[in-house]
This record gives structure tokens, sequence and C-alpha cells, in this order.
């Protein structure tokens, strides 16, 4: 049986995002999470770090991704002290798929994972909800994202600086948010290098506007 | 294969039902005197755990000597009143004098069977005078059969109020209170009694019934006329 | 007596939902438990935090319990507010308060509010939703005041202002409109205390009084029935039924001890 949201769960009808460019990989998220038409929080915060710079980007149940991102937290913490490395964002990326594909049957995750990492540099991952994996330059996820394939498919270019990036995955989400009524709020994104991990903010009252009838 | 099964919500399967009927709370009472005949209600209207509004009187006088009290769904309601009224109106019409009150509670069940297979969600309780002068009380149910009673309680807190009446107002259980016969169609209670017991009927009802509240409104028909009160009621 | 634990033996006994389930396909319904249509709530202030809470329980549309008990204990510097079915919410934050309590017996240290906020979220997760517990979490420890949300399926949520329950909306509308950040500790308590009238008045699942929970740091002042809005009016008249008002329908005595004389026999020996 195809898994379902149960009565009163708690939904991530959201939008989210990762896109790889010159030098890190740009994650972007929307804030709203809902229980029917309610919003329960309208600043969630989607993005949630794994590893110091692999992070992970949640849709579906909010219960189910929350407990599977626990698990594969717990999972890279051990890693790294087993190993004293730090995991690849590919190692993540398999731990998400394995807690996602055996239990396909319990859990309604949709999940993106993107990070940097010695060996390959930046990378992302979508973990749609069967539990199958995909290597992708760019990922969209989440209700929202059926809105903008067509535009992200116009606008993503190979090899886009840090500025340009960041402006696609911001119009990208605001585009999600301005059609999708379970996709709102705020948009929040984080820059992911070799550096580090820089977070950003984007209020609800200054997003990228664009033709509204 | 499905790579990516959609996640939006319009995407899975839903039933489309409607319901024609909804339930808007709250409680009637009424009392049949020797010489008067009391009707109340609160006047919540509810809609499952939201207040829709807290005055919406649901009892209405339909003549100097009779008056219609309702619960259950609201334009169901409304509809019926209406149309009591109307027929009313045209019998007077018709015969230049005003319906008896066993007169309508005839007219009042027929209305309500013609709708057997699709009935009005309304439990009416009609009060007034009868031919004698006495009070009465004529309750239904929501296909037309109906009864002459001394008391009666209706809605949504009729299960906490009909066994004090039985109590209080027709001595059951009660050792060294005067009997009332099973058959009698008014009780020996004077007015006032009356009053307090049914002020404190709804005071109580609305501690541990959540439909009923907000405001009671009572009506005390007698040979003067139809008398209204309002008396506050707990909002929580 | 044995004192082991049998660790066969522990947690929920599910020995009767076959049987269960084959009496409701016959047509019986299952016991109702007791539902608190609640509103809850919380808020950060400047120097803490403050928890509140109505005190209607409800079986159906019937009020079971018109004072009952909302803001439970969890740790000396935790509190926690309970909506849903009041078994769950009462049992849920027993068992986390006693792993809490065994948990500082264990390290020496404060209880911190994420324990507790992990204990419960993976407690319910495990559990499905089919425990109904939305919890209102706050607490003050070394990393300062922490308020959260716990869902029954086991999502939490960390916001500055939170509300759950069936009055929610009443009371949220409230902070929306009226919350900032470093209010005083009055400033707090009377909002918290508007937010649960609000609930109170406008949600039939809640009602009665107000109970409210101050945290700060190494201070906590529980504040059972803060405001009463909803006294009962005096009654009319007084019901009292003189004696002998009940029939005596039979009237039957028996000797339940035989007392027989007789001579003490000597056990000393």
């Amino acid at each position: 049986m195809a898994p379902s949201l149960k009565s009163g769960e708690v939904n991530l009808g959201t939008t989210i995002m990762a896109v790889v460019y010159d030098g890190g990989v740009i994650i972007g998220a929307d804030s709203r999470t809902t229980t029917g038409s309610y919003i329960a929080n309208r600043v969630t915060d989607k993005l949630t770090k794994i590893h110091d710079r692999i992070y992970c980007c949640r849709s579906g149940s909010a219960a189910d991704t929350q407990a599977v991102a626990d698990i594969v937290h717990y999972y890279t913490q051990m890693y790294q002290v087993q190993h004293n490395a730090a995991p690849t964002t590919q190692v993540v990326a398999s731990l998400f798929r394995e807690l996602c594909y055996s239990n396909r049957n319990n859990l309604m995750a949709g999940i993106i994972v993107a990070g940097w990492d010695e060996r390959v540099g930046p990378s992302v991952y979508s973990i749609p909800l069967g539990g199958s994996i995909h290597k992708q330059a760019y990922a969209i996820g989440g209700s929202g994202s059926s809105y903008i394939y067509g535009y992200c498919d116009a606008n993503y270019k190979d090899h886009m600086n840090r500025e340009e990036a960041i402006d696609f995955v911001k119009k990208a989400i605001a585009l999600a948010m301005s059609r999708d009524g379970s996709s709102g709020g705020t948009i929040r994104l984080a820059v992911i290098t070799e550096g580090g991990v820089e977070r950003m903010f984007v209020p609800g009252n200054q997003l990228p506007t664009f033709y509204e009838g | 294969m499905h790579v990516r099964p959609s996640t939006h919500p319009t995407s899975q399967a839903k039933e489309a039902a409607f319901s024609p009927y909804e339930d808007h709370g709250g409680t009637n009472l009424a009392i049949a005197g020797p010489d008067y005949c009391l009707l109340a209600s609160d006047t919540r209207q509810s809609n499952g755990y939201n207040i829709n509004t807290r005055f919406a009187p649901k009892t209405f006088k339909l003549s100097n000597k009779s008056v219609l009290a309702t619960a259950g769904c609201q334009p169901d309601c409304a509809m019926v009143t209406t149309r009591v009224k109307q027929s009313m109106l045209t019998y007077k019409h018709n015969h230049n004098k005003e319906m008896s009150t066993s007169a309508i509670a005839q007219m009042l069940s027929i209305m309500l069977y013609q709708r057997r297979f699709f009935p009005y969600y309304d439990f009416n309780i009609l009060g007034g005078l009868d031919e004698d002068g006495k009070g009465c009380v004529y309750s239904y149910d929501a296909v037309g059969s109906y009864e002459r009673v001394p008391c009666s309680a209706f809605g949504s807190a009729s299960a906490l109020i009909q066994p004090f009446l039985d109590n209080q107002v027709r001595n059951k259980n009660q050792l060294g209170k005067p009997k009332v016969t099973e058959f009698e169609p008014v009780t020996p209670l004077p007015l006032a009694e009356a009053l307090r017991i049914c002020k404190d009927s709804f005071t109580s009802a609305t501690e541990r019934d959540i439909y009923t509240g907000d405001y009671l409104q009572i009506f005390i028909i007698t040979r003067e006329g139809v008398e209204e009160q309002i008396h506050e009621l707990k909002k929580d | 007596m044995d004192a082991r634990i049998d660790l066969n033996n522990i947690g929920f006994d599910f020995d009767l939902t076959k049987r269960n389930a084959g009496l409701e396909a016959n047509g019986a319904t299952a016991p109702k438990a007791t539902k608190t249509g609640t509103t809850i709530v919380g808020l950060l202030f400047k120097d803490g935090l403050v928890l509140g809470a109505d005190t209607r329980a409800t079986e159906g549309p019937i009020v079971a319990d018109k004072n009952c008990e909302k803001i439970h204990y969890i740790a000396p510097n935790m509190y926690c507010c309970g909506a849903g079915t009041a078994a769950d919410t009462e049992f849920t934050t027993n068992m986390i308060s006693s792993q809490m309590e065994l948990h500082r017996m264990s390290t020496g240290r404060e209880s911190r509010v994420v324990t507790a906020m992990t204990l419960l979220k993976q407690y319910l997760f495990r559990h499905q939703g089919h425990i109904s517990a939305a919890l209102v979490l706050g607490g003050f420890d070394v990393t300062g005041p922490h308020l959260y949300t716990i869902y029954p399926h086991g999502s939490t949520d960390k916001l500055p202002y939170v509300t759950m329950g069936s009055g929610s909306l009443a009371a949220m509308s409230i902070f929306e409109s009226r919350w900032r950040s470093d209010m005083e500790r009055q400033e707090a308590i009377d909002l918290v205390k508007d937010a649960i009238e609000a609930g109170i008045f406008n949600d039939l699942g809640s009602g009665s009084n107000v109970d409210v929970c101050v945290i700060e740091k190494g201070k906590v002042d529980y504040l059972r029935n803060y405001a009463r809005p909803n006294e009962r009016a005096q009654k009319e008249q007084s019901y009292k039924f003189p004696r002998g008002t009940t029939a005596v329908l039979k009237t039957s005595i028996r000797d339940l001890v035989q007392v027989t004389e007789d001579t003490a026999m000597d056990i000393s020996t």
C-alpha cells in the first residue's frame, strides 16, 4: 500500500531545492508546515544539518522526516568517531536511501541530500517517496516543485557562480510559493562550501515578485 | 514506473460527499401548568467545537396562545416555523379566527410526516393554552409522531434535564410528595416554582453540556398573553 | 516475592487487540476515552517562559471534569501541557518524568529540555500517532529557556510562542496580534491568560478556569486557577431531599462476624 498522511498528521506541503554550482552547493526551502488548512509553523527550518558540510531538505510528513534525519545524524556521528573522518555526501545519501527504501511502506518522506566533501566536492542527491536515489546537478522536491519544473529547466546553467545560483534558487522557490497553497512563509537558504556553511533568510515581505495578475 | 509519486494533496483520492443535515445544538424545555405554559431555550448556535452565534433564538411566538420551540438543524427549524406561520395566517383568513393550539399541533404533525423520507432535522415542542385555558405541551419527533405531555426537554442537554424534570415536576421516585398521575396533561406546579426549576435546569445543563449556554430565553404563556424573558448563562 | 522485573512483560499489553477487532466487526463499539478538547499555550518572555492551560475535560458533548490539571510536572525546572486523550497525556508525561528523574540520579546534572523533547518524540513516533498526546513542553535549563510543541505523530517545533489543542486557533490569534520579544513577567502572564480565555470562550472543547505556570532560572511558579472567569451562578432553590424520600423496598441485616465465647488457646510454644 502506498504511504499516505494519517489524519491529523503534520505535513510539510513543501517546496525544497538544491543546486550544485562552481565551488559549492545552494539549498533552499520555504518555511510552511500545515495540519490540514492550518499553518502549524510559519517559520519552519526544513534545512536540517546532518554533518558539518552535509545538509538535508525535508518534505512529506514532519514526523517521518525528523525521525529519519535524527537517525542518519546519529549514524554520521558514529561514522566520524569510528573512521576519524567526515562521511561523504554519497555515504549520507545512501544512509537516507536505505532507511527510506526499507521502510517505504510506512514512510512519507521526500528528501534531498546536499553537501560538500573532500572526494568529489559539491554534490546533490534526491531521494523521492519510493526510496530510490538520484544524483543530480540540481534537485527540486515537495508539493510546490511541480509548479517550477519548467522554470528550473529553462534557467538552470552548468557552472553558475555563487550569486547566480542563489538568485536561481530564491526565484524558483518564490515562484512555487506563489502558486502552491501548502508552500509559503519565508525562504530559508544555505550555501555549503569547503569553507563551511552560510545560512541566509528572506522574509516573507522581501520575496522576489513576478506577474501577479 | 513512478520515480516521484506526487505528494500534492489533490492527487490523493478523496470522497466528495455532502450532508444536508447539520446539528446546531441547543436545548429546549417546556412545562405545562394548570393555567400557564412555560417554554425555555438557550440561544447558543454551534457547529462542532465552534460557536456560530451566542444569540440565535429558536423559540417563536405563533399567537397569543401558542409558542413553538425548535432544535436541530437551524435552516430546517426556520423552514418549519415559517410554514406553520403561513398556514396559520391562511387559516385565519379562511375562518376569521386564530388556530387553536391543538389544531396547530395536529397540523405540525402532518407537515412533518409529509417529509417522512427526507425529514426536517428538527425536534419541536409546541406549547400554549388549550381550549379550556389549561397549559399544554406537545412534543414531537422529527417525522411527526407527537403526544401531549406535562413537561418535556429536547435537544443537546435533554438527557441531562429530562430525568431532573421527571423527579422535580412529576415527583418521580420521591416518597412523601403528592402523586402526579401518569396521564395527567398538566403539572400542579405553581408558575413561580416552575420558573425556578426551569432556570436551574439550564444553569446546570450549561455546566455539563458544551452545546448549551450563552443566554436563556423564557416564554410564559398565560391568559394575559405571552411574556418573554432573557437571562444570562455561562459563556464557556 | 520475586522483585525482579519480567522484561517480556513491560509496556503495552496487546493481548486483546485481536479479540476486540472481532467484537467490533460484529457491531460492538470500543469504549470512548476522555478527550481534553483543550487550549494549551506557551510563550517565551525576557526572563523565562510561561505555560497556560484551560481546565475542561470532555467525553463527547459532556463535560467530564470542570477543573482538571493539564500542566504536568516533568522535572523541577520543566513542565508540559497536554492535549488529546487524557490518559495518554497523563501516562506519557508521567513516564518521561520518571525517566528524567532516573537520568538526573545517574548523571548528577540538572535535566535539559531537549532530553525530554527527544524522549517524547521518539516514544510518540514509535507508536505512529496511536498515542493521542499533543504537548507543549517548556523548561529552563543550563542552556536557557526552551519551548517546544510535540505532535502525536512525533514531530516537534521550537518556537517563541506556541498553542495546541482544539482552542489553538483562538489562542494563536491573540499571540499573533500581541506577542513581542522581551516582554516583562506580568505582561507575559496576562497575554497567556488572554490567550487561554480566548480558547475558553470561543472553543466549545475548552472551558472553566485558567492554569498558569511561570518558569524562570532556578524558579517555578505554578499558579493553579490563576483566573476563574466561569463561576457557577447561585441556584434558585434548594434540592435537599427530606429523610425518607427514597423508598425502602427490602431490609435485610446479616451478621458478617460470628462472635463465640471460648477459652483462649496458648500459642506461645
